[in-house]
């Protein structure tokens, strides 16, 4: 079942949490909204639920209008953040409600039950009450409940925030691969850059209340469409540094005080005087050995070892600190002087006044 | 470790107790010493007027009241006026918190206006009870026949029926806020994802109530009425300040049997037996409805 939600407005008092959010969610993919907290993705995610109404704009799932149906008539399923499995009922009793409030017959409710209970690997959980279990085990229970009418959207919000660092990968794993057994289209709301990359086949990036970039996760990170989702995607986060635009030869130039970037690809797309953020992430940036091929100088300001690999913070001067990601077995120690090689073609270049992409020409 | 304290040093253990001492000792002498007196003097005779007959009568204050008919007519008043007036505080309490518990605007002003019947003394709610109830010129009668409810005048105190009515009435009144707090405080920290996860699931308004609110104001319930019950079946003042259980004998409880016995008949020791009695059977009644309520048996957690 595929999803559209067409100009999507909503306020809470006089505070606007969406903003005409327009988004088409393929069928059968799965889809994270993502987005630092307040940004309007849980809410979105409600009103495709219908626990949340809509002041203007339509939700579609297929051809039909969804907008005034209760969440019962939807054939959706929810995943919530802290599961909401019903205190007093055993773990069959949990998965069993669904069906049991729409009155499906009580040999097919049981059998929908065990499927899904094999499946999920808590058989031998069915008798006991949600809170005799682990989180993870809850989990997998709140899973399960939402399996368990076959729903057409899968919609989950932030279902791994309640689970420790080690069980949040696995399952990261585990939910990608229920996906795609189940053939249901996935709503998925996150702040987690990663668990939105690792699992998503599209990402929605929203910030205050507006989708900033819809795309695969790859786009998302390889194309940032505009500078907040520059600044929010990637770990160690991008540096980015304001200048202006030189002309060299006919080449434009990104040149601030620090340092000087040829833009020989964005020739046709930008003019000299333009001010604009230059962008490049600490894994596209090197340490160069000699000074001609550097495009910035500076002193080693700190250097973090993490793990396979060691973060460079570098003092350009002027306040202004760049980091550079280097191997672990790299030889810099911090007060050392540094020349940085900023690669033309690895760089991100944004209008300083729209804050969008310059795009290179098709 | 030790402190030291001018001079002296003492054990983390010994100001312990030192801070406990206080309470122990007024725990000690008004709390456990009346007890212990009550449950001393049911074995005796005591006349508070001529002290020097006083003397060890055995189990004879427990065969008086057993043959007593006026004790069981007590009893039986004082059951029922109890179970009438738990089953309407908490029908009542839940409904209103249900009510208050709505996000509505100015509805913070009901809540607070709500603690007034229980903050008022009773004995100034008890007077003014007897007269909203005065049959001549009480505004409930004034009220039913300008309304045409009824046609003749209702002897609200004086009927035994209708007087028993009233005390029920006056005490659902005055501690159905009590439920109402209790329940409200409980319905406020239920979380608000069950709901959620209920319509999700398909469930209606019935069935969100039946299988999301009921379940967690269980547990506030069970202790509810496990405290109402204690405290609406020793209940002294209320009864006697509207009715002096009258008309007659015909809102008799326990405690007003007692009251009779101890001060109007200067039997102190029956009136001591029938607290111990009273004792005895609440304690167990609260023990059978704990167990078979299942609060005993938490749910672990972890």
């Amino acid at each position: 079942m595929e999803v559209s939600l067409e100009a999507i407005n909503k306020s809470f008092g006089s505070v606007r949490v969406l903003k005409d959010v327009s988004l088409h969610f393929p069928s059968r993919k799965f889809v994270t909204l993502l987005g630092p907290s307040g940004c309007g993705k849980t809410t979105l995610l409600r009103m495709i639920a219908g626990l949340e109404t809509v002041d203007s704009g339509l939700i579609r799932f297929g051809d039909k209008v969804v907008n005034q149906l209760a969440p019962r008539d939807r054939n959706i399923a929810m995943v919530f953040q802290s599961y909401a499995l019903y205190p007093q009922m055993s773990v069959r009793q949990n998965l069993a409600y669904g069906l049991r409030v729409r009155g499906t017959p009580k040999a097919a409710r049981a059998e929908a039950v065990e499927r899904v209970a094999r499946i999920l690997e808590i058989e031998n959980l069915l008798e006991r009450r949600p809170a005799q279990l682990s989180g993870g085990q809850r989990q997998r229970v709140a899973l399960g409940r939402a399996m368990v009418r076959k729903p057409d959207i899968f919609l989950m919000d932030e279902p791994l925030s309640n689970l420790d660092a080690r069980l949040r990968i696995t399952m990261r794993a585990e939910l990608r691969r229920f996906h795609l057994d189940l053939g249901a289209t996935t709503v998925y709301v996150t702040h987690d850059q990663l668990e939105a990359m690792t699992m998503s086949d599209h990402v929605a990036v929203m910030n205050s209340g507006m989708v900033q970039q819809f795309g695969t996760p790859a786009e998302v990170y390889g194309r940032p469409a505009n500078l907040f989702v520059a600044g929010f995607i990637g770990s160690p986060p991008m540096n980015l540094m304001p200048g202006r635009i030189e002309a060299e030869n006919g080449v434009p130039v990104f040149a601030n005080e620090q340092s000087r970037v040829p833009l020989r690809h964005l020739t046709q797309r930008l003019q000299v005087g333009q001010h604009v953020v230059l962008g490049a992430r600490p894994q596209d940036l090197h340490l160069a050995s000699s000074t001609d091929e550097a495009s910035a100088h500076g002193r080693v300001w700190v250097v973090e070892l993490v793990g396979s690999e060691k973060l460079v913070d570098i003092d350009l001067g002027g306040k202004r600190r760049i980091a550079v990601q280097v191997r672990a077995d790299a030889h810099v120690r911090e007060d050392d002087p540094v020349h940085v090689r900023i690669d033309p073609a690895q760089v991100h270049v944004f209008d300083a006044s729209t804050e969008r992409r310059v795009f290179e020409a098709a | 470790m030790a402190r030291r304290l001018r001079g002296f040093t003492l054990s983390d253990q010994a100001v312990g107790v030192l801070f406990m001492v206080p309470f122990v000792l007024t725990a000690l002498f008004f709390m456990v010493y009346p007890i212990v007196e009550a449950v001393r003097m049911a074995f005796f005779s005591y006349n508070p007027l001529r002290p020097d007959l006083s003397a060890f009568v055995g189990l004879s204050n427990f065969s008086y009241i057993f043959d007593d008919q006026l004790f069981w007519t007590s009893f039986w008043q004082a059951t029922v006026w109890t179970s009438f007036s738990i089953v309407f505080q908490t029908l009542f309490g839940v409904a209103i918190a249900l009510l208050l518990h709505q996000a509505l605007p100015g509805i913070a002003i009901f809540r607070g206006l709500l603690l007034f019947p229980y903050i008022v003394p009773t004995v100034v709610i008890a007077l003014i009870w007897r007269w909203i109830f005065n049959p001549e010129i009480g505004i409930v009668n004034y009220a039913l026949l300008a309304g045409g409810v009824i046609s003749e005048r209702i002897y609200w105190l004086s009927t035994p029926e209708m007087a028993m009515a009233s005390t029920i009435m006056l005490n659902v009144w005055k501690y159905t806020p009590f439920v109402v707090i209790c329940v409200l405080a409980r319905l406020q920290s239920v979380p608000l994802e069950l709901y959620d996860a209920a319509k999700v699931d398909g469930a209606g308004v019935v069935r969100r109530f039946i299988d999301v609110t009921l379940p967690q104001l269980r547990e506030v319930l069970i202790v509810v009425v496990v405290f109402r019950t204690i405290w609406t079946f020793n209940k002294f003042e209320e009864i006697y300040l509207l009715t002096k259980g009258g008309p007659g004998t015909s809102t008799f409880n326990l405690a007003v049997y007692a009251f009779e016995q101890s001060i109007a008949n200067l039997k102190l020791g029956v009136g001591a037996a029938t607290g111990v009695i009273m004792m005895i059977m609440l304690s167990i009644g609260s023990v059978i409805y704990l167990r078979s309520a299942g609060f005993a048996r938490e749910e672990t957690h972890g």
